[in-house]
């Protein structure tokens, strides 16, 4: 524990949620494995969405195929927020501080902004595509920033560790 | 039949997790979890351990040794278990002599190779 952390992640580090994550002899573990399972996931669907914003995968329509792997983004993603918070919970001060971490926090942020980008400013003009018809650029833009923030996003997760 | 746009776009989606891998293993060669200690300059600590916690991700132990009270992080409480050294074997009170490195983050905290608890010597890598 470092009392240099804001007072808000000292009391969530010294919880008794945190301290029972620290002296399970299994939660730990089986939270850092299930964050990777969900984040798994997570990387698959986003994968087909953005590749299919990008103009791949062109014989499906992209409302229906974007559709589709939103649900299995979404679930990811809760997975990856309940295991998330289990893992910065028990360290939640040092992480906290933790630079890495901290530009994580950010990327995710802007991977949110983007989709609501796309939920605002580009949805409209894919749902109703046929298949192999031409995407437009801003779809293409936010699929192609959707996969760089997604990508730093793990890059970041797993340098956490080692700063 | 590939398009020729999507062609091109698979082209520079296996660039970006190709250069995503890159980066990942990059970090991992520079760091091995072992990076912010100091190799170059093992101590070795012994005296009676002051503070224990058998807890995850790493059990730690505060050691009064010789010059200072050293932080000492030891391995995942699965690990220690493995290697019989249990909770018993780091309880307050107990001599332990830690050889390790020091960080070079955090003043006062090594990171132990091996603990030696009893005449029974535990690695913890």
């Amino acid at each position: 524990m470092t009392d240099q952390a804001p007072a808000i992640f000292i009391a969530l580090e010294e919880s008794g949620f945190a301290a029972a994550i620290r002296q399970s002899l299994w939660l730990y573990p089986a939270a850092n494995v299930g964050h990777i399972v969900a984040l798994v996931c997570f990387a698959g669907a986003v994968a087909v969405i953005d590749v299919r914003l990008l103009g791949g995968l062109a014989a499906t329509a992209p409302g229906r195929l974007i559709a589709r792997a939103r649900w299995f983004a979404i679930a990811a993603l809760i997975g990856m927020a309940v295991t998330g918070f289990m893992l910065f919970s028990a360290e939640a001060s040092h992480v906290a501080l933790n630079p890495v971490f901290q530009l994580k926090v950010a990327l995710i942020g802007a991977g949110l902004v983007n989709v609501a980008l796309y939920e605002f400013g580009a949805k409209s003009a894919v749902a109703d595509l046929p298949p192999g018809a031409a995407m437009p650029a801003r779809a293409r833009i936010v699929g192609a920033v959707s996969l760089l923030i997604w990508v730093a996003v793990a890059a970041c997760g797993r340098s956490i560790a080692y700063f | 039949m590939k398009t020729r746009s999507e062609a091109s776009m698979i082209r520079a989606v296996s660039f970006l997790f190709l250069a995503a891998l890159a980066l990942l293993s990059g970090a991992a060669l520079a760091h091995h979890g072992w990076g912010s200690y100091d190799a170059a300059k093992p101590v070795t600590v012994v005296g009676p351990i002051v503070t224990s916690k058998f807890e995850n991700p790493h059990a730690t132990i505060m050691v009064r040794g010789a010059d200072k009270v050293w932080t000492v992080t030891l391995a995942p409480t699965s690990r220690m278990s493995s290697r019989g050294a249990s909770e018993k074997v780091i309880a307050v009170g107990n001599n332990v002599s830690a050889y390790g490195y020091p960080s070079t983050v955090e003043k006062d905290e090594m990171r132990a190779e091996r603990i030696t608890v009893d005449g029974k010597t535990y690695e913890m890598r």
